[in-house]
């Protein structure tokens, strides 16, 4: 990339970042953000000890790491849906009001135009999503003294679900309405958790629900695996194939979008 | 050279055809007028000009590449018939962007900005936010970020529309300037009496065809006006 195509890139996203934060969804971001993070204070706040239940002697530790894992994998799906609501219509947006062709009769490529919309709406959901699990991390950390590397690496495969999420969402934006799009996202993200969530506990799924645990994004698996040190007893898949999974996802949302997009007519 | 050309261009929106096998050229430093009644096609060329559609047969050329390349729109601007521009920003805000946009930077960026400032008249409103402003004074924003940097290309649809007559006669001097300048442009619009001010050139669209097209003084006939011309091409 040019000096030239670095500014234009760095203007267009920084444009972008200005107009996705005056979202009327940011607001709601951040007091669900301060929220959550109350919550994971809540739950991390119990004092080190031992449980007996059922006869068995249970460290506080155990059942704070499972806490932990549980917490974090929802913050990563948290993070994963507000980067596909965000990415739903924050290229659609400019579009359907006519001030991207002003800009994209500039020499701007459809591409950097793409791209530096996606970040504009990405560096919202991954920056809430990034505060959100540093703060689980570091309570767990502090508390529990839980292994703070398995967390660094679920929240990078997190942000890579994320990135993928809003790519898929940007894309479908081009050709269905926002508030499908939303949908989509949503449902997405639910059917995905849930399989994955079956498939790590063990469940034998079969059909549509074996083959998108199995091919899917693995939204969850792939935090989840990075989680493992974490989490005792899980059945849990192979690292190469969710991490090379995950990374096929990412590249295949970012070339639907900038190839749907390249295609696409304006008439602005 | 030519800088815009068309060359039997075929374009259809469905089953509605909008240009029917079309050729259009304007060459560097010539300014045309492009005219036709509503639904003729004239938004049509100015979106095949820029790239934003594709023709389904023939060519177009932008500074002599495919405008679908980022690099044929270096020294471009468009003014669009709609001027939509984020509400939040500022007057300067769009020109900040639009300089960037254009290649400009540091101190050459500065001096551009506080030169189409002062000769669109919007030197006391820059810190305004656009959503706030009239219909004229939008527009003359609109002509602002089309003038930053001394472009080559200036691609105007329907320019004068929403401006008072103030604002009509300073359009036609801004035109005419960048024209002084050599810059090649190409206007679409209604307002017959301007572009025969402005253009040196017209080309009159009528059903997806270019029913006329040359010199505007051989363009209109004796005692005629461009009016005249246009009513006496369209209808045959």
């Amino acid at each position: 990339m040019t000096d030239g195509a670095l500014r234009t890139f760095g203007a267009l996203a920084g444009e972008a970042l200005h107009d996705a934060v005056r979202r009327r969804i940011v607001p709601l971001i951040a007091a669900v953000s301060l929220l959550s993070l109350l919550a994971v204070d809540s739950c991390t706040s119990c004092g080190v000890a031992s449980l007996t239940t059922h006869g068995n002697a249970v460290e506080v530790l155990d059942i704070a790491s499972w806490t932990g894992a549980v917490i974090f994998l929802v913050l990563a799906l948290w993070m994963g849906i507000l980067a596909g609501l965000l990415g739903s219509d924050h290229l659609a947006e400019p579009l359907a009001d006519g001030s991207a062709a002003l800009v994209l009769a500039r020499p701007v490529s459809r591409h950097s135009f793409a791209l530096a919309r996606l970040t504009g709406a990405l560096l919202i959901a991954l920056g809430a999503g990034t505060v959100l699990l540093a703060v689980t991390a570091g309570l767990l950390h502090a508390r529990y003294a839980v292994a703070l590397a398995p967390a660094s690496w679920a929240a990078t495969a997190a942000g890579v679900g994320a990135v993928t999420l809003g790519a898929l969402a940007a894309a479908g934006s081009l050709a269905l309405p926002r508030i499908a799009v939303a949908l989509l996202v949503l449902m997405a993200v639910a059917g995905i958790a849930l399989v994955n969530t079956l498939s790590l506990a063990g469940a034998e799924l079969g059909g549509i629900f074996a083959a998108l645990d199995r091919f899917g994004p693995p939204l969850l698996t792939a935090p989840a695996l990075a989680l493992s040190p974490w989490l005792e007893g899980v059945k849990l898949p192979g690292v190469a194939d969710v991490m090379l999974r995950l990374l096929l996802w990412l590249g295949g949302s970012l070339a639907l979008l900038l190839g749907a997009f390249s295609r696409m007519e304006i008439h602005s | 050279m030519t800088v815009l050309e068309l060359s039997s261009v075929t374009k259809h929106y469905g089953g509605r055809m909008a240009l029917d096998g079309i050729d259009l050229s304007v060459p560097r430093g010539s300014a045309l007028g492009l005219l036709g009644p509503n639904g003729a096609g004239k938004t049509t060329v100015l979106r095949l000009l820029l790239g934003f559609i594709r023709p389904n047969a023939g060519r177009v050329l932008l500074r002599g590449k495919a405008p679908t390349q980022a690099a044929a729109r270096v020294g471009v601007a468009y003014l669009p018939e709609r001027l939509a521009l984020p509400p939040r920003m500022t007057v300067r805000g769009v020109l900040r962007l639009h300089a960037a946009l254009a290649g400009l930077a540091g101190a050459e960026r500065d001096r551009s900005i506080a030169a189409v400032l002062e000769q669109t008249g919007l030197a006391q409103r820059e810190r305004e936010r656009v959503g706030g402003l009239s219909r004229g004074l939008l527009q003359r924003v609109g002509f602002a970020q089309a003038l930053l940097g001394s472009p080559e290309v200036l691609l105007l649809d329907e320019p004068i529309s929403g401006l008072d007559p103030i604002g009509v006669r300073d359009a036609r001097d801004w035109i005419l300037g960048a024209r002084e300048r050599g810059c090649t442009v190409l206007v679409s619009s209604h307002l017959l009496s301007e572009v025969e001010r402005t253009c040196d050139r017209v080309a009159i669209l009528h059903e997806g065809r270019i029913a006329a097209s040359g010199p505007v003084d051989e363009l209109v006939g004796p005692g005629e006006d461009l009016e005249d011309a246009f009513v006496r091409v369209v209808r045959g």
